[in-house]
């Protein structure tokens, strides 16, 4: 076992772990902080890939961000701080089959799939390259993606703003 | 490691996503089921941006991760809202798309 | 062999049609009675000038000229379809003479007739006299099957009208719609006949279905159906066993109109048809068999049935009847010449006893000959009907003598037994009950006073002028007409079947010998049968009110179960399916990821599929 076979093999572990953990613990809170360990543990498998920077933009944007607001969210949705919050799932069973089934459905595309290596690394440092990349080619989807993020923030307003 | 041991590691958080989706009574719940499977997709897509050493992969998985993080907040102010009008949260709940 | 004028024909053709339109588009004319009547007899003796002139000026032609002046009509590839036009030959040159003056003569006996007739109604009677007259004129000058089937149509339509021209009568209107129903069925047999014939040959027109037939040419398989098919018009028309029912019933008309339609020249449009399409009926020698013994079996048929009728006009119908057998059994001897002889003379002695049947039905107001008599003192009364009678019976020198035994003569030459002595017994009956007729209607014990009738003399005289008529045909057949080879023994043979009838009636009857009712006991089995008209009436009511209601209840039950059925079903099923299918819309959108997953499944067992 190489010493990347065994990094990989403890991050998946961590990554299933947490991921379970979000769907299936019962209190909601719980939940939450499973899926920032889950984030987490994909941004080490982004470092694992060789993307450093996408390592950073995961945590910063995903285990800060995108967790902050669902506590937020779900601060504001239950009623009274101090109850438990508990919550009970439907119909497991009928989940667990189709989940598995979708699971299996793409497993069977993957073994098709003829067994190929890794090809030689980037051309460069990989930010710097990135960064060239969102100013070149990749400008205008750059710039949409700052209007949808306006849009969005405007329309987060929007819905959180009272009724008077 | 091989391309194929990403993937299936991504398939897997896939199916674990959804069965959250699928099973979850909260909507805040469910919303965490979704954040798993975009998850999912951005190992894969890092995944294929090494194994071909092509940058769009990870440029995509950029924008994913920005626009998955406005659809988070405009999906949770939603939430919001309807806990405002319905006092609930509960997915059992919000069926007035009957037919 | 003769051709007339196309021309001169089609001025006699074209008169009639003329009046009839002035009478029909020209309201005023129509309800002034005198105005109707006037346009419509000048313009009727106007076309028997002009008949009389095209039969005098007629030429001789060669056996291989056409007689007939056509007009393309409808187009086809290469030559037309179908064509109108007139075939001028010595057939209707004689047929225009006939229908000419009996229509003229029956039109001014009308005029006398049905003058207490109110003024409108009688306008309307002369348009259809005049819409009879050019239909029957146009159909004997038809030079193809179609056109003649048109006028075929044409004529049966003026039959309905005229019959029930006393239209508020349930019993006229009655009698109207029968006529049409019969001859209609017997008129599918006709167009049928025509279509086949037209698909085997190409060609409606007489000429050039004789000249394909003289030649051989003409399909020879199917000629014995589509010749019996096209009998089957004459058997409708011309009151044929068994669709000879109508023809009784139409007495509901006026009698000038029963003198013209249902003696002289309608009903003799089937004889005509087979006489016209001789050459082709020859070919088929089944079919010529089959139309003599129908035609003597309906002589029968009928003469028993007016042995015992006491209506004097329904006597006359089935003698009417009976004399058509006698045409159509001569046609089927191969004798059509014959046939055609009997179709003119009795067309004009039959006119005259219906017209005198007229003046006793004026006189006495009554139909019934048993409600008649006492008029043996006014011979000018009884002379024209006597007359008459003596003719239809057959006695010489009249022209029912001659017809009748080269009819017999016709029959016995091509072996034909069993129409033939039925033929004979027929004589017998018809000379039977024409003199129990002229015993009972004339000379028998008067019921009321004895004062001398007075009758309106147009009725008067045109029953004189016939009668003249009559004699004069008789004269010129005794001492100028060719005679014919028959069995030396047929002429007393038939003039004995006369003289018997005579006697016979004359000793039931006149002297009161013999009891009428005692023979009617004797023979009780016919004479029963005779009186309910053998239940042909009942049958043919039956099988048409059940037959007819039967299936039209099977159409409206299929229409109701099977059609509206089908599609109730169609809308049941689909309302229940949409109910059902209601049920997945749930409103849970986790509900609506299932399915979205389901289908993601789906998607990849066909990708992988695809791969394979």
């Amino acid at each position: 076992m190489t010493g990347e076979m065994l990094g990989f093999a403890a991050v998946a572990v961590v990554l299933l772990a947490a991921s379970l953990g979000v769907v299936l613990t019962p209190n909601l809170f719980h939940a939450v902080l499973y899926l920032a360990a889950a984030l987490v543990a994909t941004g080490v498998v982004f470092l694992l890939l060789d993307a450093p920077f996408l390592f950073g933009v995961q945590l910063l944007l995903y285990a800060g961000g995108v967790v902050t607001i669902v506590v937020f969210a779900i601060m504001l949705t239950e009623r009274l701080v101090g109850q438990s919050i508990r919550q009970t799932s439907r119909y497991l069973i009928n989940g667990a089959l189709l989940s598995a089934a979708v699971f299996v459905g793409i497993v069977g595309f993957l073994v098709q799939m003829p067994a190929r290596g890794p090809r030689d690394g980037w051309p460069g440092e990989l930010t710097a390259l990135l960064g060239r990349a969102l100013v070149g080619p990749y400008v205008m989807p750059f710039e949409l993606l700052a209007i949808l993020l306006v849009i969005a923030l405007l329309g987060a307003l929007y819905f959180a703003r009272s009724d008077t | 490691m091989p391309l194929g041991a990403y993937l299936t590691l991504a398939a897997l958080v896939f199916a674990i996503g959804l069965f959250g989706v699928l099973t979850r009574r909260n909507a805040v719940g469910i919303l965490l089921g979704i954040e798993l499977m975009l998850n999912a997709v951005n190992i894969n897509l890092v995944a294929f941006a090494r194994f071909r050493a092509d940058l769009a992969g990870l440029i995509f998985t950029l924008f994913t991760i920005s626009i998955t993080v406005a659809e988070v907040a405009v999906g949770l102010a939603i939430v919001i809202v309807l806990f405002r009008v319905r006092r609930t949260v509960e997915a059992d709940h919000l069926d007035l798309l009957r037919g | 062999m003769r051709t007339g004028s196309a021309t001169l024909a089609l001025i006699v053709l074209g008169l009639p049609f003329a009046s009839f339109l002035l009478l029909a588009l020209v309201r005023p004319l129509r309800r002034s009675a005198p105005a109707a009547a006037g346009v419509s007899i000048t313009a009727m003796a106007a076309a028997m000038v002009f008949a009389i002139l095209d039969f005098r000026s007629a030429v001789p032609r060669a056996a291989t000229q056409s007689p007939s002046t056509t007009w393309a009509w409808l187009p086809g590839d290469g030559a037309p379809m179908a064509t109108v036009g007139v075939m001028v030959d010595d057939l209707s040159l004689t047929m225009l003479l006939l229908v000419t003056l009996i229509s003229l003569l029956v039109q001014v006996y009308s005029w006398a007739y049905l003058h207490d007739e109110p003024r409108q109604s009688l306008g309307r009677y002369y348009a259809y006299h005049s819409l009879f007259a050019f239909s029957m004129l146009g159909l004997v000058l038809s030079p193809t099957f179609l056109q003649m089937f048109v006028f075929w149509e044409l004529v049966g339509l003026c039959s309905y009208l005229l019959i029930g021209y006393w239209y508020d009568r349930p019993a006229a209107a009655r009698a109207a719609v029968k006529a049409f129903w019969i001859t209609k069925l017997g008129d599918l047999g006709f167009v049928a006949g025509i279509v086949m014939l037209w698909s085997a040959t190409g060609t409606f027109d007489f000429w050039t279905l004789f000249q394909m037939g003289s030649m051989g040419t003409l399909p020879v398989e199917l000629l014995p159906c589509i010749m019996f098919l096209i009998y089957l018009g004459a058997v409708g028309k011309s009151a044929q066993f068994p669709l000879h029912i109508w023809l009784p019933d139409a007495m509901e008309g006026p009698t000038p109109v029963s003198a013209l339609i249902h003696a002289a020249t309608m009903v003799t449009a089937g004889v005509f048809l087979v006489t016209r399409a001789f050459p082709l009926f020859r070919l088929a020698p089944d079919v010529l068999t089959l139309i003599a013994c129908v035609g003597a079996f309906t002589a029968l048929l009928a003469a028993s049935m007016a042995c015992v009728e006491s209506d004097i006009k329904r006597v006359l119908a089935y003698s009417t009847v009976s004399q058509l057998g006698y045409m159509m059994a001569a046609a089927g001897a191969a004798a059509p010449e014959a046939g055609f002889m009997h179709l003119v003379v009795h067309g004009v002695f039959k006119a005259l006893l219906f017209l005198g049947a007229g003046v006793v039905i004026h006189v006495f107001h009554t139909n019934d000959v048993f409600r008649m008599g006492g008029l043996r003192a006014w011979p000018w009364l009884w002379l024209p009907f006597v007359v008459a009678t003596l003719a239809l019976a057959g006695v010489w020198p009249l022209p029912g003598f001659f017809t009748k035994e080269a009819i017999l003569a016709g029959v016995l030459h091509a072996h034909l037994t069993l129409p033939f002595l039925m033929l004979a017994l027929t004589a017998l009956l018809t000379s039977f009950y024409m003199f129990r007729v002229v015993f009972l209607t004339f000379f028998a014990r008067p019921h009321g006073h004895g004062h001398e009738p007075h009758v309106p003399w147009m009725m008067d005289y045109v029953c004189r002028l016939l009668a003249a008529l009559t004699l004069a045909i008789g004269f010129r057949m005794a001492f100028f007409g060719e005679h014919h080879e028959g069995p030396g023994w047929l002429p007393a043979f038939s003039l004995g079947l006369a003289g018997a009838g005579f006697i016979l009636a004359w000793a039931m009857y006149q002297r009161g010998a013999v009891n009428p009712s005692r023979v009617a006991a004797a023979l009780w089995p016919i004479n029963a049968l005779a009186r309910r008209r053998y239940f042909l009436d009942a049958i043919f009511a039956g099988l048409y009110r059940y037959g007819l209601l039967l299936f039209a209840r099977l159409v409206g039950w299929t229409d109701r179960y099977l059609v509206d059925g089908v599609l109730n079903v169609l809308s049941a099923l689909t309302l229940r399916a949409g109910d059902r299918l209601r049920a997945i819309q749930t409103g849970l959108a986790q509900d609506y990821v299932y399915g979205v997953a389901l289908g993601v499944l789906v998607l990849f067992v066909l990708a992988q599929w695809g791969l394979r």
